[in-house]
Parts: C-alpha cells; sequence; structure tokens
C-alpha cells in the first residue's frame, strides 16, 4: 500500500523525506477511504434499489390510474341506482 | 548534491561557531601557536557564513547543570508560510474525504425522499380504495333493498316469453284451422 520505500533514501535531504512521507501517508488515507466506501458495496445496493424503484413507479401509476377510474364507476353506478330509486 | 553541499554547511556552521566564538573570546589563550589556526578557522567561518546566507541554523545550547551536558537539536528554521501550506493541505483533504463518504449520504437521502413520495402515493390509493370499497357497499346494501323487484321483473320476463310463446302457438294452431276449413268449404 505504501508507495514510497521504508528504507531512508541516502543522499536526500530532510525536508525531501519529510514532504515524500506527507505525501505517501495522505495518499494512504486517500485509497484507505475510497477501499472502504468500495468494500461496503454501499454504492451498487444504493444504485440497485433506486434502479427497482424506478421501474416499480410506472406499476404504481398504472395502479394508480386503475383506481381512480374505479371510484368514477362507482360513482356513475350510485347514481344510476338513485335513479332506479326515485323510479 | 546541492543538498548535499548545504547540509554539510550549515553542519559545518553549526560546528565552527562556537569555536570562533571561543576564539573571539580567548585571543589571549590562543596567542601566537593558535592565532594562525584561530585566525584561519576565523576566516573560514565568515566565508562559510557568506556562502550560505540564508541558511542560518540555531547554535545548539549546551547546559551543563549537575555535571550533564545538554544539547538542543540543531534545526533549520521554518518557511514563514509553511503553517498556512500545511493547513491548506489538511484542510483540503478533509474536504476531499468529507465529499467521499458525503456521496453515499447523498445516495441514502434520495432513496429515502423516493421511499417517502412512494409512501404517499401508497396512502393516497389507500384513500381511494376505501371510499371504493365504501361505496360498493352501499350499493350492495342498495342492491339487496331492490332484490324483491328485481326478482318481480324476471318473473314478469319469463311469464312474458311464455306468453309469447303460447301466442306464436295458437296463431299456428289457428292457421292450420283456416286451412282446414277453406279445404272444407270447397268440397
Amino acid at each position: 500500500m505504501a508507495s514510497v520505500d521504508s528504507q531512508p533514501r541516502f543522499g536526500q535531504s530532510v525536508k525531501g523525506l519529510l514532504s515524500d512521507k506527507v505525501g505517501s501517508c495522505s495518499g494512504d488515507v486517500i485509497a484507505l477511504t475510497r477501499q472502504v466506501l468500495k468494500g461496503s458495496r454501499s454504492q451498487e445496493l444504493l444504485g440497485q434499489a433506486a434502479r427497482n424503484m424506478v421501474i416499480q413507479e410506472d406499476t404504481i401509476l398504472h395502479s394508480e390510474d386503475s383506481l381512480r377510474k374505479m371510484s368514477i364507476i362507482t360513482t356513475h353506478l350510485q347514481y344510476q341506482q338513485e335513479a332506479i330509486q326515485k323510479k | 548534491m546541492a543538498a548535499i553541499g548545504d547540509e554539510a554547511s550549515a553542519m559545518d556552521n553549526i560546528a565552527r561557531a562556537p569555536a570562533a566564538q571561543s576564539a573571539a573570546l580567548n585571543p589571549a589563550s590562543s596567542g601566537g601557536g593558535g592565532s594562525g589556526s584561530g585566525s584561519s578557522s576565523h576566516v573560514e567561518a565568515p566565508e562559510e557564513a557568506a556562502a550560505t546566507p540564508p541558511v542560518a541554523p540555531k547554535k545548539p545550547h549546551t547546559n551543563s547543570d549537575g555535571g550533564v551536558e545538554t544539547a538542543e537539536e540543531a534545526v533549520e528554521p521554518a518557511e514563514p508560510d509553511i503553517n498556512e501550506l500545511c493547513t491548506d493541505m489538511f484542510e483540503k483533504m478533509a474536504i476531499f474525504l468529507q465529499g467521499e463518504l458525503t456521496a453515499t449520504c447523498e445516495d441514502y437521502r434520495l432513496l429515502e425522499n423516493m421511499n417517502k413520495l412512494t409512501s404517499l402515493k401508497y396512502m393516497e390509493m389507500k384513500d381511494i380504495s376505501i371510499n371504493i370499497s365504501r361505496n360498493l357497499q352501499d350499493l350492495n346494501n342498495k342492491y339487496a333493498s331492490l332484490q324483491p323487484y328485481l326478482d318481480q321483473i324476471n318473473q314478469i320476463e319469463e311469464q312474458v316469453s311464455s306468453l309469447e310463446q303460447a301466442a306464436y302457438k295458437l296463431d299456428g294452431y289457428s292457421k292450420k284451422l283456416e286451412a282446414r276449413f277453406k279445404k272444407l268449404e270447397k268440397r
């Protein structure tokens, strides 16, 4: 995981070594974060859940339309029944 | 290689500065014998100090409390903006990591909102279906109250159909009678 050798580089200044070490540590932290997120598979599962919900929404809208039509038909039946009862 | 030269010059400055100080403080003790070496070291020190003006390492202080000598580490003075750069670096790294984690949080928020909207839709559908069931129950009750009339209508229809059958039979019989009567009349 470490991108820099652990052995000290002879002939390099302390400042250079320090900056290399800081850079490698920051890179390691970033790689660790990405690996943790990838390992949790949250992106895959959440994406799949969103896709399923989008597919399901069409069915839900169709069901809602059918229910509204059924309520209209029921209302018409009521009107007809009232007309029959009057007569 | 330049780093080696700077580092070596810095270390030499650190090493020779006390010697220069001691030489300056004790010129008498050095005398003629040490004057050559003292002067040469004295000459060399300013030359190297002039050679490396930007690098001014801290002079190590020696303490000899209780017979134990301690010394501070010779460090180069930090750049004036190194603190700001470090702060900036850590802030940006924190923002980056926060962004990585926020992406997953936003996905969860999206799913939460979608679930809330879907639950609202299902609640509306539940209300509609409750209304429909209530209306259909009323209709069934009214249909039950109208049932005897509907039975009467069915009976009337059956009787009318049987009457129609009888009328057809009577019509055929009357036609047969008419034909026989005409035959008999012709004889």
